[in-house]
């Protein structure tokens, strides 16, 4: 799993490669709650994780996408982007895609 | 080991209306398509070979009871929800053919729809009966009591006539059942759960319900990995999708079929058992959230040896 961060414009955008398992989704997990803090300090700005480089997430990962949204709270909103087709199924199948905004 | 599978509904007893079943033959008759049938004989294999499980079957309404086939000279029987009734009524069968009158109960907790069959569980009116109840709760005879004084039940429990006793056993302490040795797991569920690991010559069962797997505690997990590590089968709660696990339905005590199979996978379990469904499905949506639950197993697996995932129904028998 790598993670990147990147300010852009008006937002902060995250983009994790690799896969989200049982092995990395801690790594993850700190990832995002950090960029989740870093976007509040920057005044609320929205938090995009791009999923376009993401093999897979199973449920660990997807989970931690829950803990970022509860450390978000209503100051910092979490969207999903570009999801591969996998990745795609997976949130359908877990209804996580009726929890977060999926774009792209 | 067989298991067979008594009861497999979550929460609450369901019964099938008629619309259901008028649902279910307007299928069967269109996919029948104006075939002419020489007899029910040619029209029940047709069926069978051409319906899928939603319609020719069903899932059942009972809930939770479970047997595994495989003790000395006993019955060994995982809960006593609204399905024990019948398997009460089997055992009168197998009994009169000269089945010994033991039974081996393990209870998962105590809360209603775990212990309801027990007041209809006929061999407990047998005198030649004995009846172990083994939990993790020490609370769990006041628990069947409870439910049989007088506000609740005509019945009182003093008036069964078997043999009962009840054994208290530690978590990760394992102990034997007639010829079984049956290990302990405790888990996050209302005044707490547990889940029961059956083994007997190199085959284990693993009985995992009303178990919620928290969002905030994934650290956890690792214990039930190893409890679930190598089983043969594993009977896991799928009552919930994950998302309604993590919002709406939050520390209502359950887990979903994407848990599941991702414990079992690291796990290395060789067979996965969908169960404690919930009552408000539908055959149509319990054979979806199966559909769905095999397509994951699939998107996840990567190099590991292939899950088997299967979905119980009241009546189903798995050979381990």
């Amino acid at each position: 799993m790598d993670w990147q961060l990147e300010r852009e414009g008006s937002r902060f955008v995250g983009r994790v490669k690799g896969r989200v398992d049982e092995t990395t989704w801690e790594a993850f997990s700190q990832a995002l709650i950090a960029a989740v803090k870093d976007a509040a300090a920057a005044g609320g700005a929205p938090l995009v994780v791009d999923l376009s480089g993401l093999d897979y997430m199973s449920s660990r990962g997807l989970r931690a996408l829950t803990m970022a949204r509860r450390e978000a709270g209503e100051a910092v909103a979490i969207s999903l982007a570009s999801p591969n087709a996998r990745m795609r199924e997976i949130l359908a199948i877990s209804r996580y895609d009726k929890l977060f905004e999926v774009t792209g | 080991m067989l298991v067979r599978f008594w009861g497999t509904r979550g929460s609450l007893p369901v019964a099938q209306k008629a619309g259901a079943i008028q649902g279910k033959i307007a299928k069967a008759l269109v996919a029948a398509g104006g075939h002419v049938f020489e007899d029910e004989a040619e029209a029940a294999a047709f069926a069978a070979a051409n319906l899928d499980f939603a319609t020719f079957g069903a899932f059942g309404g009972a809930t939770s009871c479970v047997e595994i086939e495989g003790g000395d000279d006993a019955y060994l029987i995982c809960d006593m929800g609204s399905g024990l009734r019948e398997f009460g009524l089997d055992a009168f069968r197998r009994c009169a053919a000269g089945h010994a009158r033991t039974y081996h109960f393990f209870l998962s907790h105590l809360h209603w729809d775990h212990i309801m069959g027990f007041p209809f569980f006929g061999p407990a009116f047998d005198p030649g009966a004995t009846i172990v109840i083994h939990a993790g709760h020490a609370d769990a005879e006041a628990g069947l009591r409870r439910q049989q004084e007088e506000i609740s039940f005509p019945v009182p429990f003093d008036w069964l006539r078997a043999k009962i006793s009840f054994q208290t056993h530690a978590v990760g302490e394992p102990f034997d059942a007639a010829g079984v040795t049956v290990t302990l797991i405790r888990q996050h569920h209302s005044h707490d759960s547990y889940g029961f690991h059956f083994a007997r010559d190199g085959r284990a069962v693993i009985y995992s319900t009303d178990s919620e797997h928290k969002v905030d505690h994934m650290d956890a997990e690792a214990a039930f990995e190893a409890f679930f590590a190598g089983a043969d089968l594993v009977i896991c709660d799928t009552m919930y999708s994950l998302g309604d696990t993590v919002s709406l339905k939050q520390d209502w005590g359950h887990s979903s079929n994407v848990v599941a199979v991702d414990l079992c996978l690291a796990a290395g379990a060789k067979r996965l058992a969908l169960f404690h469904h919930e009552p408000t499905y539908s055959d149509a949506d319990i054979q979806r959230m199966h559909q769905e639950t095999l397509r994951y197993e699939e998107l996840v697996r990567e190099d590991r040896p292939p899950l088997q995932v299967i979905c119980s129904y009241d009546g189903l028998e798995v050979r381990v």
